[in-house]
């Protein structure tokens, strides 16, 4: 196929699999009874939540991978990741409050789920910004492989520390708010169907993109090692 | 080199070096007290009020007495190759990492000594019944904080903007540490109803355990030289 003809013929594709899941979230899947049309933000929320977490693993992977084999690739892929998952995170973090506000009648809450998801954010928005402006060396790389690798298990330390915290805040049980119907329960999946092709349309995207950012830094050092001026 | 030998003659180097010159210490140790006028000047209200932001304001000093101790890590090996040195010598890598955390630890817990008792008089906090626990509790903090921060201060050597990075990436990091601290803290003082401290302590020994093995495995890998 065509180079230029295959991003346009994957965006229209995409274009068309996030209007169909507009459709079915809004005049397909019924309307909550307790929460009303606010609900429906839940089945963009949660499954941009899940390629969120998805991107951040993703990302914890190949920093491992980068870590052990110093291989570029791994460290493309992990910054891919990483920025794919930060996009996904700031979804949540936008649509959280906007759901919170009328259901819980707060916009945020120090809940463990919460919690874990901004510190995550925090953390690889940290690695996002020492990738991007610390520097080029490999060095820099290799430091923000080992922020990667240092941030997944402090999940868990967030996760009980918060737990055990809570005493004075709110305990929320379920976001679902119960029971889902047949009817959203299939908007549902499609919705994360929809949003998990969204997430590895970008990922492979900018993977290719650092890849080839990689190939042309590294010609263009070899150039100027050969005299010529870059 | 041996692991226990590395971590030896490379501590006592840097306390050796840092008694002559004092500086890092002198300059810790007013920074800390500048902190403390600036939190008894925000918060300083009245001794019930007083008594509740107290484990705050202590956590936050160590945050920040913390982070400046870690970015001067390989301040003094930064010149004239001295750091491409040490890493090339034969000292023992994972050593060369926990004597460094040593060293920050040292310098921390010695600055909060410092400043921690002049918080506790200014804010008329009675410290002396809960010194031995809070003091244990700020320890723990200490080593939380420089097992974190210590691998990742080998950045400050060649990033840009380190100083700005260094807090932006670590303090994300220790935040259960700091959760913990304050709770264990608090619930110290009598300020904090629910829980038992002794979870709060145990939550913190655990994270210290875990990037410390985490730390020493990974620091071989972190060194370009």
């Amino acid at each position: 196929m065509n180079h230029a003809l295959r991003p346009m013929l994957l965006s229209a594709t995409l274009a068309l699999l996030v209007g169909v899941a507009h459709y079915l979230v809004f005049a397909y899947a019924p309307v909550e009874v307790t929460m009303g049309v606010v609900q429906k933000i839940f089945y963009f929320h949660v499954s941009s939540a899940y390629v969120c977490y998805l991107g951040f693993l993703l990302c914890f992977i190949g920093s491992l991978g980068y870590l052990f084999t110093r291989k570029g690739r791994w460290d493309a892929f992990a910054l891919a990741a990483a920025e794919t998952g930060l996009l996904f995170g700031l979804i949540v973090l936008t649509t959280g409050p906007l759901w919170a506000r009328p259901v819980w009648g707060l916009w945020w809450v120090w809940e463990p789920r919460l919690t874990s998801l901004a510190l995550l954010f925090l953390m690889f928005g940290a690695y996002f910004v020492l990738q991007n402006f610390g520097g080029a060396g490999e060095g820099i790389r290799r430091m923000a492989a080992a922020l990667a690798v240092f941030a997944t298990p402090n999940i868990y330390f967030v996760h009980v520390a918060v737990e055990r915290w809570g005493g004075i805040h709110p305990q929320i049980k379920e976001k679902t708010g119960g029971g889902l119907t047949p009817e959203m329960r299939s908007v549902f999946f499609f919705a994360i169907a929809t949003v998990l092709t969204l997430f590895i349309v970008l990922l492979v995207q900018r993977y290719r993109m650092h890849l080839h950012l990689r190939l042309l830094s590294a010609s263009r050092r070899r150039f100027s090692r050969l005299g010529g001026e870059s | 080199m041996r692991l226990g030998r590395t971590i030896a003659v490379l501590y006592r180097k840097d306390l050796r070096v840092e008694l002559r010159a004092k500086d890092t210490l002198v300059m810790l140790g007013f920074f800390a007290l500048v902190l403390v006028m600036v939190f008894t000047f925000g918060f300083s209200l009245d001794p019930a009020t007083n008594r509740r932001v107290f484990p705050s304001i202590v956590w936050a000093l160590l945050l920040f007495a913390g982070t400046l101790a870690v970015g001067r890590t390989f301040a003094r090996e930064s010149k004239d190759g001295a750091f491409t040195a040490l890493v090339l010598s034969p000292a023992h890598r994972g050593g060369l990492l926990l004597a460094k955390t040593l060293v920050n630890v040292t310098l921390t817990t010695l600055v909060v000594a410092l400043a921690v008792p002049v918080v506790a008089v200014m804010m008329r906090v009675d410290l002396m019944p809960v010194l031995l626990p809070v003091a244990a509790q700020l320890f723990l903090g200490a080593w939380g904080f420089a097992l974190v921060g210590t691998p990742l201060a080998v950045m400050a050597v060649n990033a840009r903007f380190a100083e700005v990075l260094l807090p932006m990436l670590v303090f994300p990091l220790v935040s259960p540490v700091l959760i913990a601290g304050v709770t264990a803290t608090g619930a110290t003082l009598g300020t904090i109803a629910a829980d038992d401290p002794a979870t709060f302590v145990r939550l913190m020994a655990a994270f210290d355990l875990v990037y410390a093995v985490g730390g020493y495995v990974l620091f071989d890998r972190l060194l370009t030289e």
